[in-house]
């Protein structure tokens, strides 16, 4: 970004751009000024609008671009501020008509900072290349440059091997990879860009950060795009006395508290989810099917403790420390070996989903997920749609037979997607349900696989956009509030909810916990980018920014009332375990979507580019 | 009277599982909260007989009183 002021003028604010087109190796660079508020915040309230320019008919044709960017505090001394961001049409996320849905996807570690310490803001990856290449990012002496490498040396290494060999040959960068599936993406949908971590480098472990949803990493394997490194030298940001305030009100914020660590005080990240949503028998167990039983508390925190060293660390400078990495015992009790990162989603959709309750079997789960560089959730999600079929079926089982709590079995599962030889399950659970003909507990909406919230607690993931949790806020309230009625759910998801999509623009992780349009936000972006934005032009650029990617999904075919649902086991079989209000039936979800599409689709009219303009 | 207090996760880790607690008559769940010295930020959610209650609600003899923390994820 090259300037400072911005009031009414959003053209004022030019943010620079690469273009790289992989088929003839040729970039091109602009400088680009915005055309609105979503533009200058970034993130996907940038990367959609280029995505809506587009006709895309198949996730995986040259048309369809990658592109990376960042948000306006990306880079800067703001606690978290380290988001980059993948966007592209998925290959997973697919309406009825066939046709993708447009996604982004995000991520931490000191990728992002190096990327817009490159002097870029935005590289767009068109077509494809027909040899594996690496993107190498880099600040020259007059700008920014961009160069293809080839990557034969990558080819076949896990998404952590591909980073620490890039960095033997650039120790001053850092790096974004794909891990097996990405390479295998005919086979593999659900991809996921790993992204690296000072930690990481350091300690040779496998501590990446991962940009997990909706294929992105497959869709590089398309392009042939094996990496990208952002080399570039550190530009910390001074300190200045309000950026220091505002890192402090960040760490002090309640928002914030519940994901520091246990040892200081805080709630100890996402992982104290587990005890609390079990209070209700609201852990997704055997396939999002609670039993009412305590199997999920050999997964608290304090029976984890008794086998596993448990580590919080932080991505660069990052006061929160969400990270739990789980390190396993040496005999004379001193720290060994990493054994995996243990945060809630990995392992609930790891462990209890799939009946596997003994932390070292479910640790040993997610580091072979991870290492082969697929999201967490879809492959979870879609195994545990297995296993629950073949408990159903016996007689006629999917894949290996494997059940719950066959760890064995799973293992082979998922060695058998990240290496492109189980496409049944790496295409993700809407295909393979369908093609089993049992889609009534195959757990998505809209083609993403759910996170490990109980669908029967969120009729908000109708509304997501870019995966349940991530893009619509609304996943925990039933347990935090216990609200059930029509009017509080049309509110939440209208309102509050879909603002939980600000934290992709503007950089930040959510993990800073305030509200979008809160004073912390409007100082932050005061002090680190120069820019006074009022917190209700925030608010109103974040909505429509959400309200363009809903729009974009009824573009692309999503039918507005068939495919913004739940899984019907959910209306049709309620789980008389989850000690929750039972409020989901179908006739709450059609008044619910229509009182929901009454308030948005007005303001939806206008958002997309008309054809031919 | 008495009622029972049963703390979850990090508010179980600072002060314990489960007691057995003395308070007034008229005591509202915000008083009891910081009889407890517990922050009410910690307090995410207050359950009184497993149904979701508000901070300026009172109890009942031998009511079951549930503090979790504050939850949250993505
Ligand atoms: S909140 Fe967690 S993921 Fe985000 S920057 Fe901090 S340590 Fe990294």
């Amino acid at each position: 970004m090259s300037e400072k002021t911005i009031s009414n003028n959003p053209a004022s604010v030019v943010y620079q751009r690469c273009t790289v087109d992989l088929a003839s190796g040729t970039t091109t660079f602009a400088q680009v000024p915005c055309k609105n508020l979503e533009d200058v915040l970034g993130g996907f309230g940038r990367s959609f609008q280029i995505l809506a320019e587009r006709d895309i008919a198949e996730a995986y044709s040259p048309e369809n671009p990658v592109i990376l960017n960042t948000g306006l505090l990306t880079g800067t001394s703001i606690m978290t501020g380290m988001r980059s961001y993948f966007s592209g049409y998925s290959p997973l996320k697919q309406s009825g008509t066939g046709r993708p849905g447009a996604m982004w996807s995000t991520g931490s570690g000191n990728f992002g900072n190096k990327f817009k310490w490159t002097g870029l803001d935005e590289v767009i990856f068109e077509n494809r290349s027909d040899k594996p290449v690496y993107a190498l990012l880099k600040e020259g002496e007059n700008g920014p440059e961009v160069e293809l490498k080839p990557a034969d040396h990558l080819v076949g290494l896990t998404g952590h091997g591909k980073i620490m060999a890039l960095y033997q040959e650039y120790p001053d960068a850092h790096f974004a990879a794909i891990g097996p599936a990405g390479e295998n993406w005919e086979n593999n949908y659900m991809g996921a860009v790993v992204m690296s971590t000072d930690n990481e480098l350091k300690s040779g472990e496998p501590k990446s950060r991962f940009a997990g949803r909706g294929g992105m990493g497959s869709l590089m394997g398309y392009k042939n795009l094996l990496a990208v490194v952002a080399q570039s030298s550190d530009k910390l940001q001074k300190i200045t006395p309000e950026i220091r305030d505002v890192n402090r009100d960040i760490l002090k914020s309640g928002g914030s508290a519940r994901f520091q660590p246990a040892s200081q005080g805080g709630g100890g990240g996402t992982w104290a989810n587990i005890e609390v949503l079990q209070v209700f028998h609201a852990v997704p167990l055997n396939n999002f099917r609670p039993k009412g039983n305590d199997d999920v508390e050999r997964l608290f925190r304090d029976e984890v403790e008794k086998e596993f060293d448990i580590a919080t660390e932080a991505c660069h400078r990052c006061g929160i420390r969400c990270h739990n990495n789980l390190f396993y015992k040496n005999e004379d009790g001193s720290r060994g070996k990493l054994a995996a990162k243990f945060d809630f989603e990995p392992l609930i959709l790891f462990g209890s989903n799939l009946g596997v309750h003994e932390p070292a079997k479910v640790c040993d789960l997610i580091h072979r997920c991870d290492l082969l560089g697929m999201d967490a959730i879809s492959l979870g999600t879609t195994i545990s749609y297995v296993l629950d079929y073949n408990e159903r079926h016996p007689e006629k089982p999917l894949f290996n037979g494997a059940t719950f709590g066959d760890y064995e079995k799973i293992t082979e599962l998922i060695e058998g997607a990240g290496r492109g030889t189980l496409p049944g399950i790496a295409r993700g659970v809407k295909r393979l349900s369908q093609d089993a003909g049992e889609t009534s507990y195959a757990m998505h909406v809209k083609g993403l696989e759910l996170p490990a919230y109980l669908p029967d607690t969120n009729p908000g993931y109708m509304f997501a956009i870019a995966g349940g949790h991530m893009s619509m806020g609304t996943h925990m309230m039933l347990a935090k509030e216990g609200k059930h009625s029509l009017e509080e759910w049309t509110q939440a998801i209208t309102t509050g909810g879909l603002l939980q999509v600000g934290y992709d623009m503007i950089g930040l992780c959510k993990f800073v916990g305030v509200g979008i349009g809160h004073d912390i936000i409007v100082r932050a972006l005061k002090e680190a980018a120069g820019l006074e934005i009022a917190s209700g032009e925030i608010v109103a650029a974040v909505r429509r920014a959400y309200l363009r990617g809903l729009a974009l999904e009824l573009r692309q075919g999503f039918h507005e009332e068939k495919e913004y649902t739940l899984p019907s086991q959910v209306m049709d079989d309620p789980n008389p375990k989850v000690t929750l209000p039972k409020f989901i039936t179908n006739e709450f979800l059609g008044e619910l979507r229509q009182r929901v599409w009454s308030v948005f689709k007005p303001e939806m009219e206008g958002l997309l580019p008309v054809k031919g303009e | 009277m008495q009622i029972k207090v049963k703390l979850y996760a990090s508010l179980r880790r600072q002060k314990f599982d489960e007691a057995d607690w003395e308070c007034a008559d008229d005591d509202r769940i915000a008083s009891i909260v910081e009889q407890l010295g517990l922050a009410r930020q910690d307090v995410g959610t207050v359950l009184v007989n497993g149904l979701h209650a508000g901070w300026d609600e009172t109890v009942q003899e031998g009511d079951v009183v549930s503090l979790l923390p504050r939850m949250g994820g993505g």
